[in-house]
């Protein structure tokens, strides 16, 4: 967009393409997606012999240009934050450079801008947390009460997550801090006595932090062949999964243990 | 409750919809898929209410869902000229099975392990359902999705 920005000197279409690759693969595209996408745009530039190994948090690639430079890379790709924009706009360009309609250093700027495609604006992400986690909490069988109570719990979660981000803190300790934080606030909203049903308070609002997604894209991976990055997101969803239950479930427990009734199991 | 079957599958359509556009949004789609997203996700939902309602077994549900939701997520692709990751995994975000990950978890947490076992078993199988289902729409040739001839230089996928 900006001509007077210092673009990064041209490196060869082996690192255009191994770029693309991991910005592809930070923006939580598919294995097979980035590895495609690698190998489409190694060949649109005529890269003779382009071999590229994606896991679902590393790359390895090795390239031959011109049969004399040859490269090989790898990248440690720890944490993934899911931004479809910059899919969309890396898929764009993957294709026009398959067509052969972009140079080099054009592509090279317009991977660069794709990264900067800024993130949903954090007012607009609390709303959309709260309405997505009210419109939950209704379809998994909760009332209008209770679509209100997870409304406000979904919007303290987002306000949480909005700061947390900026301090890139252990996924883990984020996931349990996250899920006690709404167990608290549906807890202390439903002894307010908003909502019929704790549980679907609970359930409708924490659906934002839930691997489920990630859980069937592992299955996802394992049907395609990548059984290693299956693996590694299936560990990763359990784990997560877990967190989340150990926070909710320790404040339910500790508010049934204060406040007395039947514990909700 | 009370309302007739066909309108309370109308009222979950709508509310799913509304639930998908919110986390296309969460994921940082770009503005213009947002109504696509969320048409994805309401298709996917009314298939698997409607299939809950004359054969009550959530993983065949989910299994339909997930075909008719990708299916529908590739001709957006199509059209739209869109990787069809975008209105994929927003429109199987309602029939994910994330909720089952954390009953599975919150059971085994108060000591209920048999009903953790279980959900935990019924949350694998239906995330294999919805891995089945995509994957066999998804490896289906392109000329299923469009009547136009095809593109030189364009993918769908």
């Amino acid at each position: 967009m900006d001509p007077k920005e210092t673009e990064p000197m041209p490196k060869g279409a082996a690192a255009l393409s191994f770029r693309m690759g991991e910005l592809l693969l930070r923006s939580g595209a598919e294995i097979f997606r980035v590895q495609e996408t690698m190998e489409r745009v190694a060949r649109a530039y005529g890269v003779t012999e382009f071999n590229a190994y994606v896991l679902s948090n590393a790359i390895f690639a090795a390239a031959v240009e011109n049969g004399v430079r040859s490269e090989t890379k790898l990248k440690f790709v720890p944490g993934t934050v899911t931004h479809f924009g910059r899919i969309a706009a890396l898929n764009q360009l993957s294709r026009e450079i398959a067509a052969g309609m972009v140079p080099e250093a054009e592509a090279f700027r317009r991977a660069e801008e794709a990264a900067r495609i800024p993130y949903t604006d954090g007012k607009l992400l609390i709303l959309a947390c709260a309405v997505g986690s009210a419109c939950f909490s209704f379809l998994f069988g909760g009332s209008l009460l209770d679509a209100a109570a997870a409304l406000l719990c979904g919007a303290v979660l987002q306000v949480f997550l909005n700061v947390v981000d900026r301090r890139s803190a252990s996924k883990f300790i984020t996931n349990l801090a996250a899920s006690a934080l709404v167990a608290l606030a549906a807890v202390a909203l439903y002894a307010l006595g908003l909502g019929n049903s704790l549980d679907k308070i609970i359930i409708g609002s924490i659906i934002r932090l839930v691997p489920g997604v990630a859980l069937t894209t592992s299955i996802r991976d394992f049907l395609n062949g990548d059984y290693l990055s299956g693996t590694i997101r299936m560990i990763d969803a359990f784990l997560v999964g877990g967190c989340i239950a150990v926070g909710v479930g320790a404040v339910v427990m500790l508010y049934y243990n204060f406040a007395g009734g039947v514990l909700p199991i | 409750m009370t309302l007739p079957f066909f309108l309370d599958c109308l009222l979950q359509t709508a509310v799913a919809f509304a639930a998908t556009v919110a986390f296309a949004l969460i994921f940082h789609a770009p503005k213009a898929q947002y109504i696509p997203a969320g048409l994805t996700g309401a298709f996917g939902w009314l298939i698997y209410t409607v299939f809950m309602h004359f054969l009550p077994n959530a993983a065949f549900a989910s299994f339909f869902a997930a075909l008719g939701l990708t299916y529908l997520a590739r001709v957006f692709a199509f059209y739209r000229r869109c990787p069809v990751t975008v209105f994929l995994i927003s429109g199987i975000f309602p029939i994910v099975p994330g909720a089952g990950i954390y009953y599975t978890g919150y059971h085994f947490f108060m000591n209920s392990n048999g009903a953790g076992a279980e959900m935990g078993l019924e949350t694998i199988k239906i995330a294999i359902a919805i891995a089945l289902g995509i994957g066999i729409v998804v490896s289906l040739p392109r000329g299923f999705f469009t009547r136009r001839p095809k593109f030189e230089g364009r993918d769908v996928k």
